[in-house]
């Protein structure tokens, strides 16, 4: 569970505020959705949710962040970390340097937390095979794809299954059959009570899979509700956004759009509004 | 200037085999976009093109002209790629001075310099970051320098590696005006992107990939209309394209204008 | 990987033996070689022991290709330069107009060559029959901090990444129209604007890569555990403190000179 209380956040050496008044409750099992133009604060608010604000970064931190209880800012990151695993933006700077190959490079963390060995073989094996990159396991994981090296960065967070999962578009480099999957994988991270909150450009996604989305925009959250009500909402394409294809479509098809029905943001919504069109 | 790729193999120092029998011609002022699964092998491709890899079977032709022997430096001026991750591609200490870089190797003058320059800071909305070090922008940003420095080369062909990855609404519109503007000029656009929508509305042929070897190659309805392909280069069809085949249309749609166009009908 | 070059991967029972025990193995060659003051017994080493042992793990060709790179020239010098001007004199085998060729000069330029020969080929066998990731992992597994073996994992793999990058960077740069190919001077002065990319590339990552550390849990204190296992058996541990015993004994009998 996460409860961020009046955040604001100012980087050092710089002046003004990065984020503002952040208000954000997110109940356990939640899968919430964050989307917000280009330095809207998106990736500062991932690294305040997951303590990397301030105890890496420094910078200086007002109101309150709380994981399952624990204050952020009070608690040291090697006891954050068990709560809270956060994907970066960049996957070549998460392989650790440590290990020599894929499987050895999912299991660090298990072996920094000293799960015994029997633990580890399953769980990197489950997380392979989530993945779809059992044929990747013996490989180096310098010498992947830049897609390849994104899901190994992905599975070393989901291996170490904590209660609370930050991703900072964690699916940038992904085919669309791969981030379908990471979606899907997030999506039943519900059934064992996980939180994910997503940092995503892929709106279309989100309105399939997330059961929540806050929108960020100049450091302030400005909308928050189902997927459904947020992602359709006018104001999303003034503020550089952009709606799904499918909500374009029924805008700018004008009256052959239901009169009095929302509008779209999933293929089958569109489907339900446009079946009976022509 | 035309492409060609004969029956090109790759495998990398490591052993991994990551093309086995490419063929595919490119004709002069073609938009082309190239799709498919990770490791597919489309990175590997397109660094062929401007020979930073060497066929280890097969060869490239730009021009007619055998890639092979022929200097990086020299095949710059006709073939410009823009890295998918632009961490191995910048360097300098301004944006500004990163962007000149290209056109002052190759000799432009100052003038022409200067023009150049301009539109691809303009192109990319880096006018107000020109000053400022490469490496204090966000990585959205950094990947349009990448692409402004290869602009500003004004070269007959240009190559993107993923030039979306990262880029909000405003940014993805910002590359599409980018391709539309080099096509207007009769440039060559070659694409890798996992983007659908984005290859639907900016592309005239799709190349999909699969295991070091092309699956499918013609027009974005062709391609996506083969589920085989489409299951087998892990894609999936654009937006519209879903929505017309779920109402069971036969007409080619694969973009939105399109869609609205034939909904009106 | 470059500095995986060494390594060369392979099925024979000599790949199969813990990393400690061919640690073990090489550091026993080196110190009784260096300890027994015996001009043969190097020789003994090499033909009983660590031919045999690179036999059995087939890398034979590797080693015998180093190793005659890296010493060859060495030895020649050795043997010319301890030959020509050893300090003690002793007999004098030939003369060639001032210079003159001395028994002894040669005796002990034979003595430290074999010497060399044994610890080039002592742990070249380590490094070609040994994964360095596993011999970390064994040695961590026997106390070594986790910190270090880290630190040197990284490093191993972090150079040539480092390197790749330049690599990278130089070719981004002729992809832009720079030309590196005419000369010295001008390929010398290529490197000077990949040296503020290498290092600011670095610096800007340090916090995402501590990031990334921090987010894997490098700084719990928890006791950690190892993925993958070393295999080891009795007779190996055995083995490694037969190898103890000699080393130890070989160094008894110099100091108390019982063999000189
Ligand atoms: N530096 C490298 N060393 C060894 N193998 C590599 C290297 N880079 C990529 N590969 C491998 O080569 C194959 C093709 O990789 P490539 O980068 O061309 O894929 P891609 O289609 O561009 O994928 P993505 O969509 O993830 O960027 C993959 O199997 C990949 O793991
Ligand atoms: N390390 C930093 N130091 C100073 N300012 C930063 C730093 N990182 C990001 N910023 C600034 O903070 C704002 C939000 O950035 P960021 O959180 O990366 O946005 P987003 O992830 O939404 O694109 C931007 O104005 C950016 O320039
Ligand atoms: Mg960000
Ligand atoms: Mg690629």
């Amino acid at each position: 569970m996460i409860t961020v209380d009046k955040l604001g956040y100012t980087y050092p050496e710089t002046a003004r505020p990065v984020l503002r008044e952040i208000d954000l409750n997110v109940p356990s099992g939640q899968f919430l959705g964050v989307v917000g133009p280009s330095g809207a604060g998106k990736t500062t608010l991932a690294q305040a949710l997951a303590g990397y604000i301030p105890h890496v970064l420094g910078g200086e931190v007002t109101g309150r962040v709380e994981i399952g209880g624990l204050h952020v800012v009070d608690t040291p990151l090697p006891d954050l970390v068990t709560r809270v695993g956060m994907v970066s933006q960049n996957p070549f700077n998460q392989i650790s340097g440590a290990k020599f190959t894929v499987a050895e490079e999912l299991a660090f963390g298990l072996e920094n937390l000293g799960v015994p060995r029997q633990d580890m073989l399953i769980a990197v094996r489950e997380v392979l095979r989530r993945l779809r990159i059992e044929h990747l396991a013996e490989r180096s994981p310098y010498e992947l794809s830049g897609g390849q090296q994104q899901l190994v960065a992905l599975g070393a967070m989901l291996v170490m299954n904590p209660d609370v999962l930050v991703l900072d578009e964690p699916t940038s480099q992904l085919d669309p059959a791969g981030s379908r999957l990471v979606f899907e994988a997030l999506g039943e991270l519900r059934s064992r009570d996980i939180t994910v909150v997503l940092i995503e450009h892929k709106i279309e996604r989100l309105a399939e899979f997330a059961d929540r989305v806050v929108v960020l925009v100049d450091g302030e959250l400005r909308m928050d509700g189902p997927p459904g009500t947020v992602l359709a909402a006018p104001e999303l394409v003034e503020w550089g956004i952009g709606h799904t294809r499918f909500t374009t479509a029924a805008v700018r098809a004008g009256g052959r759009w239901p009169s009095g029905a929302a509008l779209p943001v999933t293929l089958d919504q569109a489907l339900a509004g446009f079946g009976g069109a022509r | 200037m035309s492409i060609q790729v004969e029956d090109l193999h790759y495998t990398y120092s490591s052993g991994t085999v990551a093309l086995q029998g490419v063929s595919l011609s490119i004709a002069d002022g073609e938009r082309v976009a190239i799709v498919g699964q990770n490791g597919a092998g489309k990175t590997t491709l397109v660094r062929h093109l401007n020979g930073i890899f060497r066929a280890t079977g097969g060869r490239v032709l730009v021009d007619g002209q055998d890639l092979a022997g022929r200097e990086i430096a020299e095949l710059a001026r006709t073939v410009g790629y823009v890295f998918q991750n632009p961490n191995e591609q910048l360097f300098a200490r301004t944006v500004r001075a990163e962007v000149e870089f290209g056109p002052r190797n190759l000799g432009y003058d100052r003038a022409r310099r200067d023009e150049l320059v301009d539109w691809a800071l303009t192109a990319t909305r880096l006018t107000e970051h020109a000053t400022s070090h490469p490496y204090h922008l966000s990585l959205a940003e950094r990947k349009r320098v990448a692409i402004a420095s290869v602009l500003a080369m004004d070269t007959p062909v240009v190559v993107f590696d993923e030039p979306t990855t990262g880029q909000d609404h405003a940014g993805v519109r910002d590359v599409s005006e980018v391709i539309a503007q080099l096509h207007a000029r009769g440039r060559t656009v070659i694409a890798i992107t996992h983007d659908m929508d984005f290859v639907a509305e900016n592309f005239d042929r799709v190349v999909a990939m699969a295991q070091g070897r092309v699956l499918a190659d013609g027009t974005v309805h062709e391609v996506f209309a083969d589920a085989e392909v489409v299951a087998g280069a892990a894609v999936e069809a654009p937006a519209m394209m879903r929505l017309a085949q779920g109402l069971g249309w036969t007409e080619s749609v694969t973009t939105v204008e399109r869609f609205v166009a034939v909904l009106a009908r | 990987m470059a500095t995986l070059d060494f390594y060369q991967a392979g099925r024979s029972r000599v790949h199969g033996w813990n990393p400690v025990t061919k640690l073990s193995l090489s550091l026993t060659l080196v110190v009784t070689a260096f300890a027994l003051p015996v001009l043969w017994w190097p020789v003994a080493l090499l033909v009983l022991v660590l031919l045999p042992a690179v036999l059995a793990s087939g890398v034979q060709r590797r080693f015998l290709a180093t190793m005659s790179r890296f010493l060859l020239p060495v030895i020649l010098l050795l043997f010319v330069i301890q030959g020509l001007f050893y300090p003690g004199g002793g007999q004098v085998l030939l003369t060639l107009g001032p210079l003159s060729v001395h028994a002894d000069g040669l005796l002990f330029a034979a003595r430290t060559a074999l010497r060399l020969v044994v610890l080039t080929g002592s742990f070249l066998f380590l490094l070609l029959t040994t994964h360095p990731g596993d011999l970390m992992t064994a040695l961590v597994a026997r106390g070594l901090p986790p910190k270090i073996s880290y630190v040197v994992s990284a490093t191993l793999q972090i150079i040539p990444a480092f390197r790749q990058r330049a690599q990278g960077i130089l070719q981004a740069q002729r992809a832009r129209g720079l030309r590196t190919d005419t000369g010295l001077v001008s390929r010398v002065r290529a490197l000077v604007p990949l040296i503020s990319p290498l290092i600011l590339g670095a610096l800007s990552e340090v916090d995402e890569r501590s990031i990334a550390m921090e987010a894997r849990a490098f700084g719990s204190t928890a006791r950690r555990t190892s993925y993958t296992v070393i295999p080891d058996s009795t007779a190996q541990r055995l083995a490694r403190w037969l190898m103890l015993l000699a080393a130890l004994t070989a160094i008894a009998l110099t100091t108390t000179g019982v063999v000189s």
